[in-house]
């Protein structure tokens, strides 16, 4: 009894629970035990070395894809084990962002922005159209919603995703790389928008970026990824100057460390050919 | 090393085969939830049998023209030219008619379906979808498919319509055959039950049969230019090898 008690105290601190994380892709290991949580109205920053598997954490969290070992529970759900049809259920309460906005093609920005009212509410054609326009409103994209996606730049896609992902005030936002390709006055307005959805609705958020001068501006903790484990979590100040390998290679930029800057290769004299030819 | 490469083409050729049924099945299984986007089903109704029209009408009215004059030739011989309107007819609802109109839709409408499909593969529009808790296989699979259902016996009504209107202007108006002899000949010897609908039937298995390849290829293409181009050479390559050997088959069954 206090077992099940203190399982429902810990699901309800925490939103997200991973426990012993195993993927493998192909002959990559892309998780090797990752454990990590995310607190009921958070801000919590992913962020790691690129290939180091963020994205496919996302994918994990949503049930997009499967891990070999491990739990993950979202909401008190175990994602691992749900049904395809529950699984639906839980995803629509969760707003994902895609790295490459994922925009519906053959609608415009207003019908992208509605698709997930048009098909999983039924809502009086006007106050749809009046909970479209406010979203696409907080992404100063009011004036593009007759546009279609071909016509948008970049940055702008990612805006109208954002606008559809938050379209269902979602209890959990993921946001995979929401800062790539904004200029500043957007990346400004973006990180507004996301300390407001959670400051007024309480939307935990989820975000994989590298921009730390955005994350320490928005996010409560950061967890450092790499070599398939969590090697580093805190404040994101406190990640800044904490004194682990990782955290100063990582938040200083430089070549040498645990994280190999260069891909596996031979050795570079020798695939040039200097080796054999110096005397 | 050969020997391998063959058993291994050979195995990923099973397994594909066996994917596409699995994917059949699936695509059948979301049909019933697909019933919600009727609106969708009625767009790729739309697309494959309203803007396949032309090259259909097109195809079906030189088919019967060329028929009208193989077939005068070969009669004339036999001196039976006063059979045309029938044989024309038979050929057409029989066989050309369900044959052609599928290969040609499955150039024309199922390479474009594949294209289509896998290029939201990859840009994640399929996700994306699955994302909002919306099933991707009733959205986007199955209404394609009922959509290659239900167009292909209407398009194939078409090109019989035009391919008799083409052996007519050759028959009748060129070659000067009596017009009610044509007719007259035609519609005593054709049978509403074992020419024509036997002929729908075979469409409409050949519309399953291209759609759900269309499909299939593009739900599986690999997210590159490379991948799906493949896939949609596949698209045409594996629709009318099968329309061919099911026509085949079906023939066999149903004469």
């Amino acid at each position: 009894m206090n077992a099940v008690l203190a399982n429902q105290k810990a699901s309800s601190d925490a939103l997200v629970q991973v426990r012993g994380l195993r993927t493998r892709l192909g002959a990559k290991t892309i998780f090797d035990g990752l454990d990590l949580d995310v607190a009921r109205g958070s801000i919590t920053a992913i962020m790691g070395p690129s290939g180091t598997g963020k994205t496919t954490l996302l994918r994990h969290l949503t049930g997009q894809l499967r891990p070999d070992a491990g739990s993950v529970i979202v909401d008190g759900e175990e994602v691992t084990q749900l049904s395809r049809r529950a699984l639906f259920g839980l995803r629509e309460r969760i707003g994902f962002l895609f790295q490459n906005s994922a925009l519906l093609t053959d609608f415009s920005v207003f019908e992208n922005v509605a698709f997930p009212l048009r098909q999983h509410a039924r809502l009086p054609e006007e106050l749809l159209r009046d909970i479209v326009l406010t979203k696409l409103q907080a992404v100063g994209l009011r004036g593009a919603a007759q546009l279609m996606p071909a016509e948008l730049s970049g940055g702008m896609a990612r805006r109208v995703a954002l606008a559809r992902a938050i379209v269902f005030d979602p209890m959990l936002i993921l946001y995979d790389e929401p800062f790539v390709g904004l200029d500043p006055i957007a990346l400004n307005q973006v990180l507004r928008l996301i300390k407001t959805l959670n400051k007024t609705l309480g939307i935990t958020s989820i975000l994989v970026a590298h921009e730390l001068a955005a994350i320490r501006q928005v996010a409560g903790r950061v967890y450092l990824i790499a070599n398939g484990k969590l090697v580093a979590q805190g404040a994101p100040d406190e990640l800044a100057h904490q004194d682990s390998p990782w955290t100063r290679q990582f938040f200083g930029g430089e070549a040498d460390g645990p994280v190999p800057f260069h891909y596996p290769a031979p050795d570079y004299a020798t695939e040039l050919g200097f080796a054999e030819r110096a005397p | 090393m050969n020997a391998n490469l063959r058993r291994n083409w050979l195995l990923q050729g099973i397994a594909s085969v066996g994917d596409c049924g699995l994917f059949f099945v699936a695509v059948l299984g979301a049909l019933p939830k697909s019933l919600r986007y009727w609106r969708e089903t009625c767009r790729q109704v739309w697309f494959v049998g309203a803007m396949s029209l032309v090259i259909v009408m097109t195809c079906g009215l030189f088919i019967g023209m060329v028929l009208a004059l193989q077939l005068y030739y070969t009669l004339s011989i036999f001196g039976g030219t006063s059979a045309l309107g029938t044989v024309i007819a038979l050929s057409l609802f029989r066989e050309l008619g369900p044959v052609v109109t599928a290969l040609l839709v499955a150039g024309r409408a199922g390479t474009a379906v594949t294209a289509e499909i896998g290029l939201m593969r990859a840009t994640d529009q399929l996700d994306a979808m699955g994302m909002m808790a919306v099933d991707p296989l009733a959205y986007v699979a199955s209404p394609r498919f009922l959509a290659g259902v239900i167009a292909m016996p209407l398009l194939a009504c078409v090109f019989n319509a035009m391919g008799i209107f083409g052996g007519h202007l050759v028959g009748v108006t060129w070659l000067g055959l009596d017009n009610g002899t044509f007719w007259g000949n035609m519609t005593s010897t054709v049978s509403l039950q074992r020419d024509i609908l036997d002929g729908l039937y075979k469409s409409m298995v050949f519309g399953g049969v291209v759609s759900l390849i269309a499909v299939f290829q593009g739900y599986t293409a690999p997210p590159t230019s490379e991948g799906v181009a493949y896939s949609t050479t596949r698209t045409v390559v594996f629709s009318s090898i099968v329309i061919l050997a099911f026509d085949f088959v079906m023939t066999a069954f149903l004469t």
